[in-house]
C-alpha cells in the first residue's frame, strides 16, 4: 500500500453514522450560535444580575464562618448582611424533604422536625410520598415515612440506587452491574439488564406504562418497557452519562455527561437546547424545572466558582424562547440540586459552606428570594465526633395529607 | 491565497458578524473531516459526534476572539484530534479500572473493536490512539510532521517515528486483509 493509496481510503471508506450525524451536529450548532446572541445580552447585563444575586448570597451566607471564607471574594464588591438560619429549623415551603447522610436516612418537615428511618445508604420517596425505598449492603427495604418496614428483597451482592416507578407499582434498583424491578409489594423480583452502569435508573413520568431509562455500560441510554421488555429506543451519549432525567410531561429525556447535556425526544431523537459548557468546567448538577424548563450547575475548576443556570425551555409544546438565564453564581462547588414539592424553591447543597440554599424559582412571587440554613452536616450527624460528609437530599414531596 | 482559505476566511469574518448562513458555510465546509478525523481516531461514532461537535460549539463560544488572519481548519482540527486522544485514554482506563469490578456481569458487550468494519478502520483499530491521531493528521487531513508536532506538543521526532510505526502496521494489516 503506498501512501496516495492510504490518503484515498482515508478519504473515501464508509464510517459509521457520517451522513445522520451531520445535521444533527448542525442544529445543535445553529441553535448555540443563536443562542449565543440570546446570551450576549444577558453577559452585557451580567452585572446587575450577578450583583443581584451575589448580594442575596452573601447576605444568607457571610455570618457563618464556613460561610466567610467561601464567599470572601464575593464580599469584597457587594454589601449587605441578612443572617442564615442557624440550623435547618423549616423549609420554605410545604411538603417532606427526603436526606440520605452518613448517619442513615432523614425525612425533615416543614416545621424542621426530622425523623431517622434508620441506617440506610441511600433512600427515595415513591409517588406521593406514601413510602420510601431504601438500600443497605445487599437489602432492598421498602418503608412507612416513619421507619416502619414493609418488605425487603435481599440478594446476593451489594444494591444501590432504588427509584419507584411513578404508578407506585415497579421498584428498579441495581445490584452490583445489573438492574432489577420488584413489584411495588416486594413480590416478582426479576432480572431487567445486565452490564448497566452506576447511573440511577429514571422511570418515565406517567402511570400508564412503566417505561425505565438506563445507562449501559458502554455509555449507551436504553429506554424500556418493563413490563413487556420491550426496548422502545437506545442512544449513545457520547461522554458517559452520570445522570438521567425526565422532563415533567415524560417526553424529553436529558442526560448529563461531564460537560454536556443531551436532550433525547421521541424515539431517541435528539433535540437541540442541551448545553456545552467549555473546556476546563464541570456539570456538577442538574435537575427538571416545571414547563419544560430545566437547571444546571456549571463548575469552573480554574475560578473555582458555580453558576446555576436555566436552560432553554424544551418542551414539546411552544414555549417561551427565552434563552439561558443566570439564577445563581457563587464561589465553591455545589451539588445535588432539587425543586420543592410545590416547584418554587430549588434547593442546592453547598457543601464548602457547610450550607443548603433554597433559591426561589425564575416566574414565583413572595418576599424571600434565598432562604439558607448553615450547620447542615452537624445536623444530619448528631452526636457525631469525626470528619462529618456533607449529606444529599433525595427528594421533596407533598405532605402525605394534602 | 488558495481560494477554499479565501472563502474560510470570508466564511469566519460572516459568522462573526452574526451571519448564520456562512456559520453554515463554515460548519458544512469542516464537518465531514472533523466527523472523519474523529471516529477515525476513537471508533465509536456517538463519541465522534460528540467530539466534532464540542469542537464546533468551542469554535462558535470563541468566535468574537478568533483571529481571523488565521486558518480555521489547523485551530479546529487541533481541537478534534486532541479530544480524540484524550477520549480514547479515558475509555482505555474506565475499562480497565471498571473490568475489575464487573467479574459478576453476565453479558458484557463485544468491545468496540470487534464491531468494526473491515479495511482502513479495522486495520486502523490495531494502533494506539496516539498513533492513530498522527496517521489520521498526516495522511487525511493533510498536515506535515512539523506541524502535527506543533499541534499535538510532542518532538517531532516522535511524530516521525509514530508515522513509521503506524505506516508499519497499516501495511501488515491490510496485506492480511488482502490475501
Amino acid at each position: 500500500m503506498t501512501e496516495a493509496e492510504l490518503r484515498e481510503r482515508l478519504r473515501e471508506e464508509p464510517v459509521p453514522g457520517e451522513q445522520e450525524a451531520d445535521q444533527r451536529a448542525w442544529e445543535v450548532v445553529r441553535s448555540s450560535y443563536a443562542a449565543r446572541e440570546r446570551v450576549s445580552w444577558i453577559e452585557r447585563h451580567s452585572r446587575l444580575v450577578l450583583v443581584v444575586a451575589a448580594a442575596a448570597v452573601l447576605g444568607v451566607a457571610a455570618v457563618t464562618p464556613p460561610g466567610q471564607a467561601v464567599v470572601e471574594r464575593v464580599r469584597e464588591s457587594v454589601a449587605g448582611r441578612t443572617p442564615s438560619e442557624p440550623a435547618l429549623l423549616r423549609l420554605p415551603s410545604g411538603g417532606r424533604l427526603l436526606v440520605n447522610s452518613s448517619q442513615g436516612s432523614w425525612v425533615v418537615r416543614q416545621d424542621g422536625s426530622k425523623r431517622r428511618l434508620g441506617s440506610y445508604e441511600g433512600a427515595s420517596w415513591s409517588p406521593h410520598g406514601l413510602f420510601v425505598v431504601a438500600t443497605r449492603g445487599r437489602r432492598v427495604a421498602a418503608l412507612e415515612p416513619d421507619g416502619d418496614v414493609r418488605w425487603t428483597v435481599t440478594r446476593p451482592n451489594r444494591v444501590a440506587q432504588a427509584r419507584w416507578a411513578p404508578g407506585g407499582f415497579r421498584v428498579a434498583y441495581r445490584e452490583g452491574s445489573t438492574l432489577r424491578i420488584v413489584i411495588g409489594n416486594g413480590e416478582g423480583d426479576h432480572l431487567l439488564a445486565s452490564s448497566v452502569s452506576p447511573v440511577a435508573p429514571a422511570w418515565r413520568p406517567g402511570a400508564v406504562k412503566n417505561v425505565l431509562a438506563y445507562v449501559d455500560r458502554a455509555r449507551s441510554v436504553h429506554v424500556v418497557d418493563v413490563d413487556t421488555r420491550q426496548e422502545l429506543w437506545s442512544a449513545g451519549t457520547g461522554p458517559a452519562a452520570r445522570k438521567l432525567l425526565w422532563s415533567d410531561d415524560g417526553r424529553r429525556l436529558i442526560a448529563v455527561t461531564d460537560r454536556a447535556i443531551r436532550i433525547y425526544g421521541p424515539r431517541g431523537r435528539r433535540i437541540s437546547g442541551g448545553p456545552t459548557v467549555p473546556q476546563g468546567h464541570l456539570l456538577v448538577g442538574a435537575a427538571v424545572l416545571p414547563k419544560g424548563w430545566f437547571v444546571y450547575a456549571d463548575f469552573n475548576e480554574r475560578t473555582e466558582e458555580t453558576t446555576l443556570v436555566r436552560g432553554t425551555c424544551i418542551a414539546s409544546d411552544p414555549c417561551l424562547a427565552i434563552g439561558p438565564t443566570r439564577m445563581f453564581s457563587g464561589a465553591g462547588r455545589v451539588e445535588n440540586l432539587v425543586v420543592s414539592a410545590d416547584e418554587r424553591w430549588l434547593l442546592v447543597g453547598w457543601p464548602a459552606a457547610d450550607q443548603l440554599l433554597f433559591l426561589r424559582l425564575p416566574g414565583t412571587r413572595g418576599a424571600r428570594r434565598v432562604f439558607a440554613v448553615s450547620n447542615v452536616a452537624r445536623e444530619f450527624d448528631p452526636g457525631g465526633t469525626g470528619v462529618r460528609a456533607f449529606p444529599h437530599a433525595a427528594g421533596w414531596v407533598e405532605d402525605a395529607t394534602s | 491565497m488558495p481560494r477554499a482559505g479565501r472563502d474560510e476566511r470570508a466564511w469566519v469574518r460572516g459568522a462573526q458578524a452574526g451571519s448564520a448562513s456562512d456559520l453554515e458555510a463554515l460548519f458544512r465546509n469542516q464537518w465531514p473531516r472533523a466527523y472523519r478525523a474523529a471516529y477515525l481516531v476513537v471508533h465509536d461514532s456517538a463519541a465522534a459526534e460528540d467530539i466534532a461537535q464540542e469542537a464546533f460549539l468551542a469554535a462558535v463560544r470563541a468566535l468574537d476572539s478568533f483571529d481571523r488572519r488565521r486558518p480555521f481548519g489547523p485551530w479546529l482540527h487541533r481541537i478534534v484530534v486532541n479530544r480524540a486522544i484524550d477520549w480514547s485514554r479515558a475509555r482505555s482506563l474506565r475499562r480497565e479500572v471498571g473490568d475489575d469490578a464487573l467479574a459478576d456481569a453476565p453479558a458484557r458487550r463485544v468491545p468496540p473493536r470487534r464491531q468494526l468494519s473491515e479495511g482502513i478502520t479495522g486495520a486502523l483499530a490495531e494502533l494506539t490512539p496516539e498513533h492513530r491521531a498522527v496517521i489520521v493528521l498526516r495522511y487525511l487531513l493533510e498536515y506535515t510532521p512539523g506541524e502535527i508536532a506543533r499541534m499535538l506538543e510532542l518532538p517531532r521526532g516522535t511524530v516521525n517515528s509514530r508515522l513509521r510505526r503506524g505506516l508499519d502496521v497499516l501495511r501488515g494489516q491490510l496485506a492480511e486483509e488482502e490475501l
